[in-house]
């Protein structure tokens, strides 16, 4: 009976749901874990990265103006960095519009956008494709962690059918679940962007499946106030600053690990 | 009246040794009549691609937002800053695009490029307002006294000047050009990009 | 033949904008508001030609109500400004510019600092200490260039505003009769009488 109503975006089944969205939000719990943690001077954000393996070239992520292996982690401007989870290509594109959607904002306003107002733009484009043209949603979920003026520094979270919320630690993709109970245990309101650094790769070794926790499979970045201009910074870790803050918290791979490979 | 003459504004850049320096005026006028002494014309693209837009004074601030849209998308994607030389063709072409309905600006690019080798050249290049590229060895001119800054500086600049020496060359040529033109002056901004820093000097002019 | 005036002062900027309303050479109304309430801390004067004055205030104040609606936090006056002036830029190159001439003053809760813009119909803007437009601009310029304190308090401003008025009443041969003058700073916008 379901199958008369799963090939149509626009349908409503007889039970008033969506599938192609709750199909949509399936692919996204198999899709790498992404995790947000809000802290009082800056935001962090954590993304494990699925495609791995000795062969894969990547020569061209150790260099590169922002870093980051441009699996997971993304610049959308100059004051927001989103996670993505889900199908990476669908991804790609939403990160493009919402590059231009901010620019669009810059160009128009003379400011950056607003974490909020870039958050809706895309949600926007996403809640079209439930209901009009298209075959299928977006199979993507995104964290925004982003800094204005108006509400300093911010994470949030979005899903395929166009609903997004603002939230102090959240986690999208596989285990979300643990990492989310994980988070709620041990989350703190006055906590530094230092200490929730900590929290992300403690909750990240945990939920993550394989054992020990590496740059092969880590996507960092952290989103704080330039101390000089005021400004915020955008930092995505490369590998070798990912190995070397795992070291620094204890994380790291052991040297046998090492020399496996 | 002109609708290059209407805001008034002037802009100049030099090659020097291993450095390159690009100076304004700071006026905006209506017509005759002084509006502000602080109105930049030339912009930071990235720490070593300045340009300076000379010219209609709202296609100063449209064609700027357009450059800086333009070039966020290209760092973005690209992961990577722009080169002087690949600006000044974004720039011809952003005007060129306008070819048969202009912005009244004849922009001024100085910056500094990355050669194969990896050291840094200096690039200075100046277009009409429809995007006609113009490359010069020493200097380029823009702005409503550009003729009197083609003469000053055709009289001071010299090839291989240190990053202090091309300052003094170019605040010297723009003060003492600007004076004689009614449209530009009141106070002067100068830039010098050199391989590890970029300097930047505001003047004091005569203020009438 | 409109004259408009704007100050700021430590805190605040005050904006005056004459309030006769004409056709050719006959006075048509004597108390024109031509100061648009943009938002709870912005304010717009607009002179230029008639017709495309009202249009295109209304234009801008409509449009940005609607943004204080849609979205949960208020442009703040640069970015405001900043807007309206790529609203004129497009319109210059349009089949149809509006010819409207502004003064847009600002306080910003966020800083804690006033902001002026002047702005013609072209697109051309400048943030600048004190501004005018129309005939006044010769005479009240000048003056303000001797007299204006940006850290004078609202008793001073509002001294240095009657300076400019009472030059141009001296001066100027189609002075205007009467000034609406409004002042925006922390507290929001409110009309002042001279």
């Amino acid at each position: 009976m379901a199958r008369r109503y799963d090939s149509r975006t626009t349908i409503f089944s007889p039970e008033g749901r969506l599938y192609q969205i709750e199909y949509a939000m399936e692919a996204i719990s198999h899709a790498g874990t992404v995790l947000g943690v809000l802290a009082k001077d800056g935001v962090v954000l954590a993304a494990e990265k699925k495609v791995t393996g000795k062969l894969l070239d990547l020569s061209g992520v150790k260099e590169g103006g922002y870093g980051g292996s441009g699996e997971k982690i993304f610049l959308l401007n100059s004051n927001v960095v989103a996670g993505v989870a889900g199908i990476t290509a669908d991804a790609n594109s939403l990160v493009n519009f919402a590059r231009q959607a901010a620019q669009r904002h810059l160009f128009l306003y003379n400011e950056d956008i607003p974490v909020e107002l870039l958050a809706q733009r895309l949600c926007d484009l996403k809640q079209g494709y439930t209901q009009y043209g298209g075959l299928r949603p977006f199979g993507v979920s995104l964290l925004y962690a982003g800094f204005d003026p108006h509400y300093q520094f911010q994470l949030y979270h979005s899903d395929p059918s166009g609903n997004y919320g603002g939230w102090k630690a959240t986690c999208i993709g596989a285990n979300s679940g643990t990492a989310q109970s994980l988070l709620k245990q041990e989350y703190r309101e006055d906590m530094g962007v230092e200490d929730a650094v900590g929290l992300v790769l403690r909750v990240m070794s945990k939920t993550m499946d394989s054992t020990t926790l590496g740059s092969e499979k880590l996507e960092f970045a952290t989103l704080t106030l330039d101390t000089a201009t005021k400004q915020p910074k955008a930092k995505i870790y490369k590998p070798a600053e990912v190995d070397a803050l795992l070291q620094k918290h204890g994380l790291a791979k052991k040297d046998e690990d090492a020399e496996m490979r | 009246m002109s609708i290059m003459q209407m805001n008034g504004g002037s802009v100049i850049a030099m090659v020097g040794k291993d450095c390159v320096a690009i100076a304004s005026d700071l006026r905006l006028g209506n017509q005759s009549l002084g509006i502000s002494s602080k109105f930049e014309k030339i912009f930071p693209m990235t720490d070593r691609v300045y340009v300076g837009l000379p010219g209609l004074a709202t296609d100063v601030t449209t064609l700027h937002q357009q450059f800086r849209y333009r070039l966020n998308m290209y760092t973005i994607k690209e992961e990577r800053e722009i080169e002087p030389e690949t600006f000044a063709h974004l720039v011809s072409s952003t005007l060129y695009e306008k070819r048969f309905g202009p912005y009244f600006i004849e922009p001024v690019i100085a910056g500094l490029q990355k050669t194969p080798s990896g050291d840094l050249k200096p690039y200075i290049a100046a277009t009409d307002l429809i995007g006609c590229l113009n490359f010069a060895k020493d200097f380029v001119v823009a702005g409503t006294a550009s003729d009197k800054l083609f003469g000053v500086a055709e009289g001071l600049w010299e090839p291989d000047l240190e990053p202090e020496d091309l300052f003094e060359t170019i605040a010297q040529t723009l003060l003492n050009a600007v004076d004689r033109d009614a449209y530009s002056g009141w106070g002067a901004v100068v830039y010098v990009l050199t391989k590890d820093k970029v300097i930047k000097r505001e003047l004091k002019g005569r203020m009438d | 033949m409109d004259v408009s005036f704007a100050i700021t002062g430590k805190g605040y900027v005050i904006i005056a904008a004459d309030t006769t309303a004409a056709r050719s050479i006959i006075k048509m109304k004597s108390d024109e508001d031509k100061i648009k309430v943009l938002s709870p801390h912005l304010l717009m004067a607009y002179s230029g030609e008639p017709g495309d004055t009202v249009q295109f205030a209304e234009f801008i104040e409509r449009n940005i109500r609607l943004y204080h609606i849609r979205n949960p936090h208020p442009l703040r006056p640069q970015s405001a400004a900043s807007w309206i002036r790529r609203s004129l830029a497009d319109s210059i190159r349009s089949r149809r510019p509006y010819a409207v001439n502004l003064l847009v003053g600002g306080y910003d809760p966020a800083e804690h600092a006033p902001h002026l813009y002047w702005m013609d119909y072209l697109g051309t803007m400048a943030e600048v200490p004190f501004a005018a437009h129309g005939y006044g601009a010769y005479f009240a310029l000048s003056l303000l260039d001797r007299y204006h304190d940006p850290e004078a308090n609202l008793e001073e401003g509002i001294a240095t505003l009657k300076k400019c008025i009472d030059e141009v009443a001296q001066r100027l041969v189609v002075a205007p009769g009467k000034y609406k003058v409004k002042v925006v700073d922390k507290d929001g916008v409110r009309e002042i009488e001279l």
